[in-house]
């Protein structure tokens, strides 16, 4: 053990006296979670929180219809609802141009009358449903005919999907059909008073007797979409995680190429015991790093209107999938390490190699978003792996079970990559260990 | 000599993956204690290969040796116990302080603590580079550099010390220091067995060297005793030369 711990300060003395591989470890990923996050901040919260559509809306019925319905797109959420264009109230023409224009996706025109021509129409059809029953003289309802029904016309910005436009004629005719339905109680409630003085009609409408609750799966009252900070901080970290093999190669080749190697192979000391040494080190680099990243996703993001990392209250799974993060990018850089001849060697292919394999893994661009031949194609990548794991903590709030098959695969990559390097050594390394 | 030889090889072979010819090819040696010995040849012609085998970094293709009275295939743990080995690259870490490096080559033979710091010093000392100590091996200069490799594979006072040519490209200063300290340490009791193509210096510092070419021997016996032996050549590089020819070698 004296000499492993020797060969840790030995590795540590090395590595902090890199002042390129001390930037690579932990500014490199510290200054791309800053810039990805607010260069993100925008584009994400577009796609990933659908904002509110701007809606032009003209009321020219004054009545329940157009009120009710203009109350109904305010109230929804997913409207900015406005009844006035370049600050003049809004008229069906300068609504249809504003839309040409591109300056609004959607306007809805409410007719004049069409309050009163509904109303009118649900009488008609209490009275007729009354005289059925023998409460109204059936000759004087026959003589009484429904007006047709007036049209809301909606102007759609050709670049609307049309899922959404379908979304939106719903919404209209569901705040129209409840309008409805109130007025047909009240005019029922109406008549039968005219018949029965003694009928007290209820005080309030009709409740609908359906509702509808999101519960989300996380039991917390708001739902929880990956931000840039959620999904940045585990990105970054991982990548620089796996961003030491370019110090971590660096170091074992060297060693190889200035002869020091060869040297300690002639002390009395294993070459095991030394890549244990050197590995070490590098791991508690790679547990710093994340530290340091999720500390920065929590204090520096806020001081950029970035709204702060919430890493939930896993701290286990946090700590599990850091350690099976680091040593999977501990087992790739020995890997890479051994196999390479050279320093320039393990670096080229080092660097491109991660940086392939975090473009594939979700790291510059999370799966979701991803085309779905994409989707399918991540999971090949072990960063991918870190960054599944890393989000069932931090966004479904997940234990240790959920996380189980992610770090599985990461522990099992780190062992193949290991046994790979052994089997490696053994055939082709001329050094007798 | 009737003394039991402290290094036997036997048959030994050498083949690299990939390589038409044998880098060693049977050789067969027996070095005995407190001899320094001289393997001296041009470039390829095995020395390095020899060494490297006999500190066990590479594996036989073929033959025994034996060290100390341990079997190199089997017993590799204690030769590396009894020998110290300075190899012909500066095998240094840059960044590191002469001392740090040092101390990390000395802990890795099992001394520690202030026998460990004291024994640095004191050969640090005896090499000009006390006040050194502190500075970063890459500031050093050539010959200062080969002081610091010469002491990593001195601190644990070895039994036998292989040297792969230690006053390569150096100053006439610091060699000088080199060789009167391999002097000092084989008086002592330490058996060296020593790599060059300096001909002049090994015929000074060795008591017996064997001259390989192309991966065999071809002569073997002390210096002076060799050029004796052959009078139309006046010296022991003039005797190297006919021996390994005029041809340049890879």
């Amino acid at each position: 053990m004296f000499r492993f711990f020797s060969a840790v300060r030995k590795e540590y003395l090395l590595l902090s006296r890199d002042i390129a591989g001390i930037i690579i470890l932990f500014a490199m990923p510290m200054v791309l979670i800053v810039i990805m996050s607010l260069m993100q901040e925008t584009g994400w919260n577009a796609l990933a929180k659908e904002p509110k559509v701007n809606v032009l809306f003209v009321d020219n019925d004054h009545d329940s219809i157009g009120i009710n319905m203009g109350n109904g797109l305010r109230n929804s959420g997913y409207f900015n609802v406005t009844d006035s264009v370049y600050g003049k109230p809004a008229t069906v023409e300068s609504a249809r141009a504003a839309v040409k224009k591109g300056d609004y996706l959607i306007a809805v025109v409410v007719p004049e009358g069409v309050t009163k021509t509904l109303r009118g129409n649900v009488r008609i059809a209490v009275a007729k449903t009354l005289a059925g029953f023998g409460l109204i003289n059936p000759r004087l309802v026959n003589s009484l005919a429904q007006r047709g029904a007036d049209t809301i016309t909606l102007f759609f910005d050709p670049t609307i999907k049309k899922a959404f436009k379908g979304a939106v004629v719903s919404s209209i005719k569901e705040f129209n059909y409840r309008s409805e339905t109130g007025m047909i109680f009240r005019s029922f409630n109406q008549e039968i008073a005219k018949q029965f003085p003694d009928f007290k009609p209820p005080a309030t409408d009709y409740r609908e007797s359906l509702e509808f609750r999101e519960v989300f799966p996380n039991y917390k009252e708001e739902e929880e979409v990956p931000t840039t900070v959620q999904h940045n901080v585990p990105a970054w970290a991982i990548f620089a995680m796996f961003f030491i093999i370019i110090p971590l190669t660096g170091s074992m080749i060297k060693e190889r190429e200035e002869g020091s190697l060869s040297r300690l192979m002639s002390m009395p000391v294993s070459y095991i015991e030394l890549l244990l040494a050197k590995v070490s080190v590098y791991f508690i680099v790679c547990l710093f790093q994340t530290l340091l990243m999720i500390l920065s996703g929590i204090y520096i993001l806020p001081l950029f209107q970035i709204p702060p990392l919430v890493i939930g209250n896993h701290l286990a799974a946090i700590i599990a999938m850091t350690i099976v993060t680091a040593l999977a990018a501990l087992g790739y850089g020995i890997l890479v390490g051994s196999i390479a001849n050279t320093h320039q060697q393990a670096a080229a292919f080092g660097a491109v190699s991660i940086i392939i394999l975090a473009a594939i893994g979700g790291v510059w661009v999370p799966t979701y978003l991803m085309p779905r031949i994409m989707q399918h194609v991540a999971p090949v990548s072990p960063l991918n792996w870190g960054m599944t794991g890393f989000y069932n903590i931090f966004l479904r709030q997940a234990g240790i079970a959920a996380i189980l098959p992610s770090v599985l695969k990461l522990f099992s990559f780190f062992l193949v990559s290991v046994l790979i390097t052994y089997i490696y050594r053994k055939i082709k390394s001329p050094i007798n260990n | 000599m009737s003394v039991q030889p402290i290094i036997e090889i036997r048959n030994l072979s050498k083949r690299y993956k990939g390589s038409d010819e044998p880098a060693l090819n049977d050789i067969s040696l027996d070095i005995y204690p407190n001899e320094i010995f001289g393997l001296l040849g041009p470039n390829g012609a095995g020395k390095t290969t020899t060494i490297s085998i006999l500190c066990g970094l590479f594996k036989p293709t073929s033959g025994e040796v034996m060290i100390d009275g341990f079997r190199l295939k089997d017993q590799l743990d204690q030769i590396k116990q009894v020998i110290g080995v300075v190899p012909q690259d500066i095998a240094l870490y840059p960044t590191l302080t002469a001392l740090e490096n040092l101390t990390f080559y000395g802990n890795m033979y099992g001394l520690k603590g202030k026998a460990l710091h004291d024994q640095i010093m004191e050969k640090m000392k005896f090499f000009g580079l006390e006040r050194f100590a502190k500075k970063k091996i890459s500031t050093f200069s050539g010959g200062m550099k080969r002081r610091v490799n010469l002491i990593a594979g001195l601190l644990h006072s070895p039994k036998i010390l292989f040297l792969d040519e230690p006053t390569a490209g150096i100053d006439v200063q610091s060699k000088i220091v080199i060789l009167e300290f391999l002097h000092e340490i084989n008086r002592k009791g330490t058996t060296i067995i020593y790599t060059s193509h300096y001909m002049e210096e090994a015929e000074n510092l060795c008591s017996r060297v064997s001259i390989l070419d192309r991966g065999r021997i071809v002569s073997t016996g002390n210096p002076k005793e060799l050029v004796a032996e052959h009078p139309e050549f006046k010296n022991l590089e003039n005797l190297f030369l006919a021996l390994t020819g005029k041809d340049l070698r890879d």
